[in-house]
């Protein structure tokens, strides 16, 4: 008790000299909690855009379809996937999807073409595929002839809302597929490369021209809460119970994407630790000079009977303190830019690209962690520091502090 | 060693080691005292005074020779022991009064009673009693700033007596005073000193020791010179 009493006020004995170690650690806890708040805000926010706006955060195919994708490889019984993705808790929609590649054409104008055959009002759902849609509106229903094409392919073609496009393909039982489709509106996913090549056609009017009706390449799934993915992926895969399809997460499926976001996660670690560096110079710089000054008190204390390891406790008892006031005060400053940035992002002055999309504005996230991970470093950093001086003022020969003046 | 000997010291010893140059302070001292005396070491700067102190209250050790405290040979106990045997047996009066500035005179003065674990009424108790004793009623929230030098050296006193050790060991109690506060804080142990019947053994340049001392041990180059017994 009279450790805790005497650390406590000593922090009150050198205002100026506290205040300076104190704004070391809160400067380095209020950057850490902005960068780690500001770093998991804006990979949310890209994963989601790769994600929940685009892939879904769960896919089920056929099991080698990932490693090759092919025309052939299908879910033959998808109906009876979706009703059981239905009694899934933590699902929160999903998606049925058919892909393959053709020649489109409006006028005399012609290009390649990525086609999509997707069920709108689920496509809705799980990615808000209406939003996507700049000019003209959705499909007017599930078996319209029509098509929705990306801003990129509208310009290659020179195509507008109302005229006709013709698509080119190979259907599923090696026949020529072809038919005319009336364009009905023009989207914009975000990723400028597949808005050049995209084109959207109604689930069943999709499966009609390739020939495969009954059956898709991919169920997207997307769920309520992205760390329970891999939790919720387990529970699709033993529900579904198959040897011919698999269901597997966004990290295994978006692998290159997963990767870089993974080392993107790694330089942030360095900046930390950079961080905790200069915390550990602003204290040591402090408390080493603190404990040269209070030499004689120390060899006093000895002298009186005072055990090497209580001054030890002194010292770090007195860092520690200030150290929790600086985690007390940052972690208000903390979570309100967190929280700040959260609502209002910060726009930037060039939009960064990720992945092929582009990203105007970056957000914040109020989230445990970053400020759990602040306090273990301030805290940690400042006690590894501040025990080197404490060592020094335990080992304190009291007979020779004594004669300092 | 009989019974009243507190302090028995033989062929003591200590050299200092600066930059390859050796330096004896203390040559070989034995001597004895007992208890209850009221002793002043005196000699000129250089004469090993306050190593003799530090060699006895076991702040230093010897290079050569023994120290025996209450039938204890405290020159050979190390860590732990060396500093519960000061903490209990030895109370200390600095030249410059090293009190922690931080702590209130009450704080002060119950610091040692507080590693001793003693009680938190009877520390209390003992505070109040201790500062009648030095003059000091009525001061217990008072910082060491709000203090006069006097009164500081009242508290060290105070802290260094409340413990009841053996021995209190002074080293130049009095030369940050002025003549006349340094008087009366020599009544005033010398007071304390016949009324408990403490040990007290200072290191000193002050003619007045040396006038009020029973008993004064005169160094010079590390031996003992001359210790007269008035």
């Amino acid at each position: 008790m009279i450790i805790l009493k005497i650390a406590f006020r000593n922090i009150f004995r050198q205002k100026r000299r506290s205040i300076l170690t104190a704004l070391s650690m809160f400067g380095g806890f209020f950057l850490s909690a902005f960068f780690i708040g500001f770093s998991d805000g804006s990979y949310n926010t890209i994963i989601s855009m790769f994600t929940s706006n685009n892939l879904g955060h769960i896919q089920i195919h056929e099991n080698t379809y990932l490693d090759k994708p092919s025309l052939y490889k299908t879910i033959n019984n998808y109906e009876e996937v979706l009703q059981k993705l239905a009694e899934i808790k933590g699902v929160k929609s999903y998606s049925p999807r058919i892909f393959s590649a053709g020649i489109v054409s409006v006028g005399d104008k012609s290009s390649g073409a990525r086609i999509f055959g997707v069920d709108q009002s689920k496509e809705i759902k799980t990615t808000n595929f209406d939003k996507k849609i700049i000019k003209g509106k959705v499909f007017s229903g599930e078996e319209a002839y029509e098509v929705i094409i990306g801003e990129g392919l509208s310009k290659i073609l020179k195509a507008e809302i109302g005229e006709e496009l013709v698509v080119i393909s190979q259907g599923a039982d090696g026949s020529i597929a072809n038919d005319a489709y009336k364009i009905t509106g023009i989207s914009k996913s975000g990723n400028e490369i597949e808005d050049r090549v995209t084109m959207y056609l109604p689930l069943k009017v999709a499966q009609e021209l390739l020939v495969l009706e009954g059956r898709v390449h991919e169920i997207a799934i997307t769920v309520g809460n992205l760390n329970s993915v891999n939790k919720i992926n387990e529970l699709v895969s033993k529900k579904i119970n198959s040897e011919e399809i698999e269901a597997v997460p966004w990290q295994v499926f978006a692998k290159s994407f997963y990767d870089a976001m993974q080392a993107d996660v790694a330089g942030m670690w360095v900046m930390l630790v950079i961080i905790m560096f200069v915390v550990a110079i602003g204290v040591l710089n402090t408390v080493l000079m603190s404990v040269l000054e209070r030499r004689r008190e120390y060899g006093l204390l000895k002298a009186m009977g005072t055990k090497p390891k209580d001054i030890i406790k002194l010292i770090l008892t007195e860092i520690n303190i200030l150290a929790f006031i600086c985690i007390i005060l940052g972690s208000v400053a903390g979570f309100g830019i967190n929280l700040l940035l959260s609502k209002h992002g910060i726009a930037m002055p060039e939009p960064i690209t990720y992945g092929g999309m582009k990203f105007q504005y970056m957000t914040s996230e109020v989230n445990l962690r970053s400020f759990l991970i602040p306090a273990v470093i301030v805290f940690v950093s400042a006690t590894i520091v501040g025990f080197f001086p404490a060592l020094k003022a335990a080992k304190t020969d009291p007979a020779k502090a004594m004669r300092t003046h | 060693m009989d019974q009243k000997t507190i302090i028995s010291t033989e062929n003591l010893v200590k050299t200092y080691k600066d930059n390859g140059m050796e330096a004896k302070a203390v040559r070989g001292i034995s001597l004895e005292i007992t208890s209850g005396e009221f002793t002043a070491v005196v000699g000129p700067s250089g004469s090993g005074k306050t190593t003799f102190l530090n060699l006895i209250s076991g702040l230093d050790t010897p290079t050569k020779g023994t120290v025996m405290i209450n039938n204890k040979l405290i020159s050979e106990m190390k860590g732990k022991e060396l500093s519960d045997f000061r903490r209990d047996n030895i109370g200390f009066v600095f030249q410059s009064y090293n009190l922690i500035p931080v702590l209130t005179v009450e704080e002060n003065i119950e610091y040692i009673m507080l590693l001793q674990n003693v009680p938190k009424s009877e520390r209390h108790e003992r505070v109040i009693k201790i500062l009648e004793e030095v003059g000091l009623s009525g001061l217990e929230t008072r910082r060491p700033t709000q203090l006069s030098g006097g009164q500081q050296q009242r508290v060290a006193i105070a802290r260094a007596m409340v413990s009841n050790p053996t021995l209190i060991l002074a080293d130049e109690p009095t030369a940050n005073l002025d003549s006349e506060m340094g008087s009366e804080l020599l009544k005033m142990m010398k007071v304390l000193n016949e009324t408990t019947g403490m040990t007290f053994l200072f290191s000193t340049h002050d003619e007045m020791i040396m006038d009020r001392a029973r008993r004064l041990i005169t160094l010079k180059d590390g031996l003992v010179k001359t210790d007269e017994i008035r």
